[in-house]
């Protein structure tokens, strides 16, 4: 009988960041089971106020990675460790820009991605989410 | 012992590194158990050029592709344990269906299919994961 | 090594009514893959579509009697990608979701997207074995 790998909740160190438990919702901001950790879809969330930050969709997007890179350091994993990415744009048109900045965090040996658009809430411009191996 | 994550195929465009320059996209990475393909959309595999067509004739290009990347990574499609698909419309499903029906043995797997708003007036695009 | 989870009842073999060439769910790697779960009648394999509210609850009931054949159950959800087809439904959707993930809710994402049939919510899901 094979053993079931153990299921963990991930939290990120910065508080402001635990969007679930701050809106009380019925998820947690991700879950890690045997090698991999599944993150929560992100969106564009000031870490100093916890609250959403919106402006270009080049400055919602290095948030969202920005985020994204602390929630996975928070518990020892990394950017460098992320093997698939969803990029949802509530614009088509918002591509160019967001290729400009997700280079940056993804320098080498980028992950797997799917990007596509689809109606955001709250006004995002982008919402991202990731699976990436643990430490 | 931590899980080894290996990109194995940068890109498919192998002659036409130029359209995905500024591309951070690995077509294929390898991570732990599984294979992650990233989202496909239809390109010819000689001229790395995308391929424009029916919903049906994207389908089947993408599928030769994703066939031949992952026999190239010592994977196959009966290894395949979900696909996603995201149609441009949601009424083209049977088209996709009916190609898609023709690729993958007893058992297919898992799949989820929907509708939203694609890139680069791609009509249909296939992202799956994999047993190495 | 990956293996078919066949269908608990035959209203949840989605192949044999609507030629839908998918498996129900494919077990690899620890993990436990499931097709897009739709608010049809596990027995009859009729859609049954309704409010959100009342195809989500079709929906999870779905699901618990697939995870729970192969051993596994909605407790041990990792994932889901929880697709609505108009996010002014956002809070519906927390509403009756929440009755269903109360002790650990897994990671999750919602899509606002065209689901099939024209149906409100269909839920995507990574589960443990």
């Amino acid at each position: 009988m094979t053993e079931k790998l153990p299921r963990s909740v991930i939290e990120p160190k910065n508080p402001r960041l635990n969007v679930s438990r701050g809106a009380n919702l019925p998820h947690v901001p991700g879950i890690r089971v045997g090698h991999y950790i599944f993150l929560s879809g992100m969106g564009p969330i000031d870490p100093e106020t916890g609250e959403r930050k919106h402006g270009p969709i080049a400055e919602q997007i290095r948030t969202t990675l920005s985020n994204m890179q602390h929630m996975l350091e928070s518990v020892g994993s990394s950017l460098a460790r992320v093997v698939r990415v969803h990029v949802v744009l509530a614009d088509l048109a918002d591509m160019p820009e967001m290729e400009r900045v997700y280079c940056e965090f993804f320098p080498i040996d980028p992950p797997a991605r799917t990007a596509w658009s689809m109606q955001l809430r709250f006004g995002n411009g982008c919402e991202i989410e990731c699976v990436a191996l643990a430490s | 012992m931590s899980p080894r994550r290996e990109v194995i195929v940068a890109s498919p465009l192998a002659r036409d590194r130029a359209s995905s320059a500024d591309r951070a996209v690995s077509t294929l990475v390898k991570g732990g158990d599984f294979l992650f393909v990233s989202g496909l959309a239809a390109v010819d595999p000689q001229s790395g050029e995308r391929v424009r067509g029916t919903t049906a004739s994207e389908t089947r290009h993408i599928l030769g592709n994703l066939k031949q990347l992952l026999e190239a990574a010592g994977s196959s499609l009966d290894k395949i344990v979900k696909v996603n698909v995201l149609l441009h419309s949601m009424l083209e499903a049977p088209n996709m269906n009916e190609v898609y029906a023709r690729f993958f043995p007893d058992p297919p797997p898992a799949r989820t299919v929907c509708g939203a708003r694609l890139p680069d007036d791609a009509k249909v695009i296939i992202e799956c994961t994999a047993l190495a | 090594m990956r293996e078919l989870i066949a269908a608990p009842l035959p209203g949840l073999d989605l192949r044999q009514h609507y030629g839908h060439h998918q498996s129900p769910a494919i077990r690899a790697g620890g993990l436990i893959f499931c097709s897009g779960m739709l608010p049809i009648d596990p027995g009859t394999g009729e859609r049954r579509h309704g409010t959100l509210t009342s195809e989500a609850h079709v929906i999870f009931a779905n699901l618990k009697l697939l995870l729970e054949s192969a051993g596994s159950s909605l407790e041990r959800l990792v994932q889901v990608h929880a697709l609505i087809y108009d996010s002014i439904e956002y809070d519906v959707l927390n509403r009756v979701y929440r009755q269903y993930v109360a002790n650990g809710p897994p990671a999750r994402t919602v899509w606002t997207a065209q689901i099939e049939a024209g149906f409100k919510v269909e839920l995507d899901v990574i589960a443990v074995a």
